[in-house]
């Protein structure tokens, strides 16, 4: 007897391990640092973003902050990535330490995926309001149906304050003021625990008389049917009895206090309205590209044709949104993460303006330690090893124009 | 100890030890039940469980019920047909919802910080009385299939709509009418859970208006009765003792 109930107590063990185990299985994905281990390729090819502006780096809980800026569908898109057919513009936060107030693409809201198109420009806007204290990497994300999501810059921000002073309040269509922080909780709890203890009143009723050694030696002395008596029999019927007489009731109930409800909202957007950007009037021929390992540099040969009629002079080189500036010609004014921001990053072998008209060959350099903080040097190991990215011009009247480059790039380890 | 030695000298000892054996099976039978029957609903009902805006009237009400009634049928199987015991579903369904409830209490509230009115469990006990019961009536685990099996896909959404209904009120936002419960989808960020792979109001029940999730919960009920008996089997085979041929030996 003594070895059974042994056996049992480690069986009883093992099962509550189990239990636990799989009470801790699962937590929603709170990290959003995948920007890094994203293959280079999918950063430099699919979605770039620029222009951004993240309105401030400190906030008290129950404030806003609005992460706005630009980003180009890449005209380029890889192979291997589904196209944009059905887009999410997220956020990337470790899990709801803000509140996402409302994302816009173009001006339309967008709380639902949207169709985008290759080669076209888009503007966005995400309003966050802060919930959680803390020192929070607030990325704009893009989530690409069989493309996954598809980072862009992080930017450090901090909320101070306490959760416990967060409010989130609505007002319904049916005129009701609520707190969607705790809305309907009390409710929950209530018919949780109600049908909970109905459950456990069943069990104990069984529970209450010897369970399975005794009632096993009667199954199998083949007396079965003296285990149920009529009283048993009676008590189930008012058990199944309760329970619908308990659901037509709280239905009714239901409806009666909640008449007015609508099915979840969902579907695809399209038509979201792209910038028109102006036709570019510089063309740029990428000669040859290399990437220098050792050096952590990347040089292009590049002939800039200028059709404009203005004289024109390269300022940025932007791809994974690592910005590679030329000091010379533009500087960054927008706060830019520090770690993305390459402000002499970019070195060219004569960057005086090119007349209108005017066609020239030169060497640009894209140097940072960038390349291999955020593993862009991995391209070399892509399957496709082709770089991409924004080019920006300045005029005399510090216009700017864009330009894509997309070109093959040959490593060089020496 | 010899075999033929009787581990207990009296009546009333032996009715203790009985005793003592029984609360230590169930609390086996019940954390068992808890880490087995949970990781199988989180692996195949996932999502629909977890966030109240993914509960819908078309896919929540169809999926849910078909994929846990996989775990009662089969320990009603083992409890009832060695025990004569009717409380195979309940005790699944509880063990279910109390491994939920710490999960979703400790892991989504406490260390992610959901708020705990967007990502509460189902409610799943209805049924399982329904099922117990009807087992327990009829003897017949054809008709527990059938009757039972039924109940449980048809009860599943008059068993939750009390606790979904406040979420399920209309908002204007933005210029867009959205659910409580879209909206708190949209609010509350998930960075792994993009819209697009919700899956709600999808499929072809369109012509059926605006009444649809009774028509779901009866497709539910249907393919339920089919699972009931597949796992039923399961636990049939799972609980049978086989004694090895002495001769052999
Ligand atoms: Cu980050």
């Amino acid at each position: 007897m003594k070895t059974i109930k042994d056996k049992i107590a480690k069986l009883s063990f093992v099962a509550l391990l189990l239990a636990v185990t799989s009470a801790m299985f699962y937590t929603p994905a709170a990290s959003a640092h995948g920007e890094k281990s994203q293959a280079a390729f999918m950063r430099m090819r699919t979605i770039h973003w620029f222009d951004l502006d993240w309105s401030k780096d400190e906030v008290a809980v129950n404030e806003q902050i609005t992460i706005s800026g630009k980003f180009h569908v890449f005209a380029g898109w890889p192979e291997t990535v589904d196209k944009p057919e059905v887009s999410f513009l997220n956020i990337g936060i470790p899990g709801p330490v803000f509140i996402r107030q409302g994302s816009w693409i173009g001006g339309q809201l967008v709380p639902r995926s949207v169709t985008l198109e290759l080669g076209d420009t888009y503007e966005f806007k995400v309003l966050l309001k802060a919930r959680r204290p803390g020192d929070w990497h607030v990325h704009t994300m893009m989530n690409v149906e069989g493309g996954g999501p598809i980072i862009g810059p992080g930017k450090w921000v901090t909320v101070t304050g306490t959760m416990g002073d967060f409010v989130n309040p609505l007002t319904t269509l049916t005129g009701t003021t609520l707190d969607l922080e705790d809305y309907g909780l009390a409710n929950i709890y209530f018919w949780h625990a109600l049908w909970m203890s109905i459950g456990a009143a069943w069990m104990l009723f069984w529970m209450k008389r010897p369970m399975f050694i005794p009632r096993h030696i009667a199954v199998s002395g083949g007396k079965a049917d003296t285990l149920i008596s009529a009283t048993d029999k009676k008590v189930a019927m008012g058990f199944a009895a309760g329970t619908l007489g308990l659901l037509m009731f709280s239905l009714g109930a239901t409806n009666e206090e909640y008449p007015i409800t609508t099915p979840l909202q969902a579907g695809l957007m399209r038509g979201i309205m792209p910038i028109e950007m102006p036709e570019s009037t510089v063309s740029v021929k990428v000669e040859d590209a290399t990437y220098r390992v050792p050096g952590r540099a990347m040089q292009m040969t590049l002939t800039i044709t200028n059709n404009g009629d203005s004289a024109i002079r390269l300022g940025e080189f932007n791809t994974a949104s690592v910005r590679f500036l030329d000091a010379d010609v533009t500087e960054d004014e927008s706060g830019y993460p520090d770690d993305l921001l390459a402000e002499e990053g970019l070195t060219q072998s004569d960057n005086s303006p090119i007349a209108p008209g005017e066609s020239k060959t030169i060497e640009v350099t894209a140097s940072d330690a960038a390349w291999e903080v955020y593993r862009l040097a991995d391209l070399i190991y892509d399957p496709d090893s082709r770089f991409a990215g924004l080019l920006f011009f300045f005029d005399e009247d510090g216009n700017r124009q864009m330009t894509m480059v997309d070109a093959p790039l040959i490593p060089s380890f020496i | 100890m010899s075999a033929s030695q009787s581990a207990v000298r009296s009546r009333a000892e032996a009715v203790q030890v009985s005793r003592t054996l029984d609360w230590m099976i169930l609390f086996t039978l019940f954390t068992v039940i808890l880490g087995g029957y949970h990781i199988h609903y989180m692996l195949t009902g996932g999502d629909w469980d977890f966030w109240a805006d993914w509960k819908d009237r078309r896919l929540w009400v169809t999926v849910a019920p078909i994929v846990s009634i996989t775990f009662p049928a089969a320990v009603q199987a083992c409890l009832w047909y060695r025990y004569r015991l009717p409380f195979g579903a309940v005790v699944c369904v509880l063990a279910l919802m109390i491994g939920e409830w710490i999960n979703r209490y400790l892991n989504f509230w406490g260390w992610t910080y959901f708020p705990v009115n967007f990502c509460f469990p189902s409610n799943l006990v209805p049924g399982a009385i329904l099922l117990d019961v009807v087992l327990m009536l009829s003897g017949s685990f054809v008709l527990t299939a059938v009757l039972g099996g039924m109940a449980w896909g048809l009860v599943f959404y008059p068993g939750n709509w009390p606790i979904i209904a406040p979420l399920h009120v209309p908002v204007e936002y933005n210029g867009m009418m959205f659910t409580l419960a879209d909206l708190q989808g949209y609010h509350y960020v998930r960075t792994g859970t993009p819209e697009y792979i919700r899956m709600v109001e999808k499929g072809t029940l369109r012509s059926f208006g605006k009444d649809v999730a009774p028509v779901s919960a009866f497709f539910s009920a249907f393919v339920s009765v089919i699972i009931y008996f597949l796992w039923h089997f399961f636990g049939r085979w799972f609980s049978k003792t086989d004694f090895i041929d002495g001769e052999g030996v």
